[in-house]
């Protein structure tokens, strides 16, 4: 069977408004440089970041280490752009996971109503569970170890997501395309994709953008807490909690993390919010 | 020892956190009250019960409640009369007589008898009870009070370390009735004890409050004051931040602590409001265990060669900020039975022989920088502590720096003491105390002891014939002559990497007299009756 409809498959297009809004501009714009360093990072940096150094450790600003050395007596500077990396990977793994598993929960509950109710229930118990608790939760049971991470952030993104998904799918679902394209005998796995999901996915996107920043604050969260990756690796928030017992004698360590972590979620939140106001027809 | 350079002074710093904490607690109803001592830590203790509790928290509070039949001097180096003001030992070293001092009394008035130390060490010896530590107290055949001042502990085989094992917080005689009576609330609502001081009230993780026993007049006149204890109240205050406590005591709150944490030690000396002591000995020594049994680890030239790549001394100097040693034996050279002879050259840090030492074991340097035999690299597995994390990070960016692979994985001390019973990792670190040698060989090395505490898998014959030989000694000198030369056939044999040997620091504010503080089981402020108040 042919596709004899022709439907609106982008019904609007974000990147104008997006591009007048300068906070956005600016957050996308230290996002990039952000994750360009961390990919970057041995580019960028002469130090190895699992080199200890013992006798300099703890050191201030200066004597070639730009800022400073951690209590290992690595280089600062080094260990930031390696734990960004971790952090980055992270986050995006687990909100991507989150966002896949989240997305197709929304969308087969809106599409198929059957399923509503239990998968609508199942998130409700999930939601009611504060993150970092579910977190903590996860990450302690399936033990400390990057899996187990992206699995934790990403399980906590997913509820959120799912019920954005349903709110937006339901919206489309009522759309004459739908009714036509079932009418026709489209398969309902083309309807789910080219048409529910083609058009029920700006909302998604904005909130997942939004999730980006939590997923990353848990990720560093539970690296701050001890459930993150066993050393030497680096990770944002364990290199925080690494400094936080040497706040009084050099608080270079845990102040620098804990502004990276700062600067990568405020960014991500801008720019959700840009994005949520660009989509948002009320808006226009 | 590096000091960060480029910031405020840390004293500055400290003095403000300091001002601000006391902003926010001088109104609390603890404010220093006259004959009140504040003693601050950062953990408690699940109970206070000497025969079912094995923690330092523990320890630190049944020493002042409680008293045991003997103790040790200063240098734990002799056995001195506590509760018994005498004692004998029969010839073959089975029997030991005690014979109680006269007028002891429990903080309820009830008169002492050896029906009550008969009672305790039943109650403590009851088989497959809930009690820990049952091990000190030796092959026990029986112990029976033949008149009320007199107490016979009869041994099936000789235990030429129980003296010492006797003034250890474990053998505190209690009241046996009240421990009937309470069943598992005994050390935690009430103990009814008698130590220098009475146990008053517990708010688990709050505080402890200890109140003067009057009339306390049994202590030993080698530990100094022998009763009463010179202040009328003392508060075991918990504040589990350290650097909470840190700021607390130079704000005042409290009065003295050594749950310490090394960054402190240098601005408290610069603070000319606290006083700093040490205790003449107290032994405890952190080391890397090797496990045996692992692919590789049952060469002696292999974990001769781990050995030589960990620098101790730069993890002494830098994570602890030079507030201990670093150690090149697996108990104190100062503690009893140490033969000074003993040959610690495989305890050196140095990297070259590492080297040395695995080519000869038939490794080859691989393209990626690490060893490897037969195509296998030579990529270890570390367990520690959550708490000791700057260790375990230290001790593998020094393997990594000589080609071995450490993969590190750290647990919180509920989680690490099953992990540590498998067979999947190839070392491990941790820290013990110790009253000699001749304990800490008895804890460790002993085939029975396998899995665990005798991590490392050690199956050897003539480590268990020389144990059996030092425990069933019966003179100090027959004693001495095999745990020392066990000690040296250990320390050949690479077991441990020795790291470091910790001596508890005691800080303490204006209002404290200045004292010599306590060495058994790392308890510094011991009984409680060198505390004074200015």
């Amino acid at each position: 069977m042919s596709d004899t409809l022709t439907l609106p498959r982008r019904p609007r297009r974000l990147p104008p408004r997006l591009r007048r809004n300068p906070m956005a501009a600016l957050a996308l714009g230290l996002l990039l440089a952000i994750a360009l360093a961390a990919i970057f990072a041995p580019l960028l940096t002469s130090f190895d970041p699992y080199e200890t150094a013992l006798r300099q450790r703890l050191q201030g600003p200066g004597n070639g280490h730009l800022l400073g050395t951690d209590s290992q007596g690595r280089d600062m500077l080094t260990r930031l752009l390696y734990g960004a990396r971790t952090t980055l990977m992270i986050g995006c793994a687990g909100t991507a996971f989150g966002a896949l598993l989240g997305g197709s929960i929304g969308l087969c509950a809106a599409f198929y109503r059957k399923l509503d109710g239990v998968l609508m229930r199942l998130v409700d118990v999930l939601l009611s569970f504060p993150s970092i608790l579910f977190g903590l939760s996860l990450a302690a049971i399936l033990g400390p170890g990057l899996d187990s991470l992206i699995l934790a952030v990403g399980l906590s993104v997913m509820p959120g997501i799912a019920r954005i998904s349903r709110g937006a799918a339901l919206s489309v679902m009522t759309q004459d395309y739908i009714e036509s394209g079932r009418a026709i005998g489209l398969p309902d796995h083309r309807l789910l994709t080219r048409y529910l999901l083609a058009n029920a996915y700006p909302p998604i996107l904005t909130y997942t953008t939004l999730a980006f920043g939590d997923a990353i604050l848990l990720a560093a969260t539970l690296g701050f807490l001890g459930l993150g990756l066993q050393p030497p690796t680096a990770e944002l928030g364990g290199i925080a909690a690494e400094g936080r017992a040497f706040l009084f004698i050099a608080p270079h360590v845990s102040t620098a993390a804990s502004l990276l972590i700062f600067a990568i979620v405020l960014s991500f939140n801008l720019l959700g919010d840009a994005l949520r106001d660009a989509g948002d027809r009320r808006a226009q | 020892m590096p000091r960060p350079s480029s910031f405020p002074p840390p004293v500055t710093l400290s003095r403000l956190a300091g001002t601000l904490l006391l902003s926010c607690i001088a109104t609390s109803a603890l404010a220093q009250q006259a004959g009140v001592v504040t003693l601050g830590r950062t953990y408690d203790a699940d109970r206070y019960d000497p025969q079912r509790s094995s923690s330092l928290a523990a320890a630190e509070v049944l020493y002042m409640v409680g008293d045991t039949l003997v103790t040790l001097s200063d240098d734990l180096k002799s056995v001195e009369p506590a509760l018994a003001e005498r004692w004998e030992v029969s010839e073959d070293g089975l029997t030991y007589t005690f014979h109680l001092k006269p007028g002891v009394t429990y903080c309820d008035g009830k008169a002492l008898t050896a029906q009550d130390v008969v009672g305790s060490m039943q109650r403590w010896l009851t088989p497959d009870g809930p009690y820990v530590s049952t091990w000190k107290a030796g092959m026990v055949d029986s112990v029976t009070a033949p008149d009320d001042s007199t107490v016979v502990y009869k041994l099936s085989a000789p235990s030429s370390g129980l003296l010492f094992q006797m003034a250890q917080f474990n053998f505190i005689i209690i009241d046996p009735a009240e421990a009937e009576a309470l069943g598992d609330d005994f050390g935690v609502t009430a103990f009814n004890g008698t130590g220098a001081f009475c146990f008053d009230s517990w708010q688990p993780n709050d505080a402890v409050v200890l109140t003067r026993h009057d009339g306390y007049d049994w202590g030993s006149p080698a530990l100094g004051n022998s009763g009463p204890a010179r202040v009328d109240k003392v508060v075991w205050k918990i504040i589990p931040e350290e650097s909470t406590l840190v700021a607390s005591l130079q704000a005042g709150e409290i009065d003295a602590t050594y749950s310490l944490p090394s960054w402190s030690i240098a601005q408290l000396e610069a603070d000319p409001s606290i006083q700093l002591a040490q205790p003449a000995a107290s032994f405890r020594t952190h080391y890397v265990g090797m496990k045996t049994s692992r692919p590789n680890m049952g060469d002696v030239h292999v974990r001769e060669a781990i050995s030589h790549a960990i620098d101790q001394s730069a993890i002494a100097d830098a994570i602890f900020f030079g507030t201990v040693d670093a150690a090149d034996s697996y108990y104190s050279e100062a503690a009893l039975d140490y033969d000074p002879t003993t040959d610690t050259s495989p305890f050196t840090f140095d990297p070259d022989k590492t080297r040395t030492l695995l080519e000869g074991a038939g490794f080859t340097m691989g393209s990626d920088g690490f060893w490897q035999k037969d195509g296998t690299p030579l990529t270890l597995t570390y367990y520690g502590f959550n708490s000791a994390r700057e260790q375990a990070e230290a001790i593998q960016g020094d393997l990594r720096k000589v080609g071995i692979d450490l993969k590190v994985e750290l647990f919180d001390s509920t989680a690490i003491w099953a992990k540590l019973r498998e067979e999947s990792y190839d070392l491990f670190q941790m820290d013990y105390p110790y009253l000699n040698a001749g304990d800490a060989l008895n804890l460790y090395f002993s085939s029975a002891s396998i899995p665990s505490p005798n991590r490392m898998m050690w199956n050897d014959p003539e480590t268990d014939r020389l144990l059996e030989a030092g425990n069933t000694a019966t003179t100090d000198a027959a004693r001495s002559a095999a745990f020392m030369a066990l000690g040296k056939h250990l320390h050949e044999a690479v077991l441990w990497k020795p790291l470091l040997l910790e001596t508890p620091t005691v800080a303490f504010g204006p209002r404290i007299a200045p004292f010599s503080p306590a060495g058994i089981s790392g308890a510094a402020f011991g009984t409680g009756l060198s505390l004074a108040l200015k």
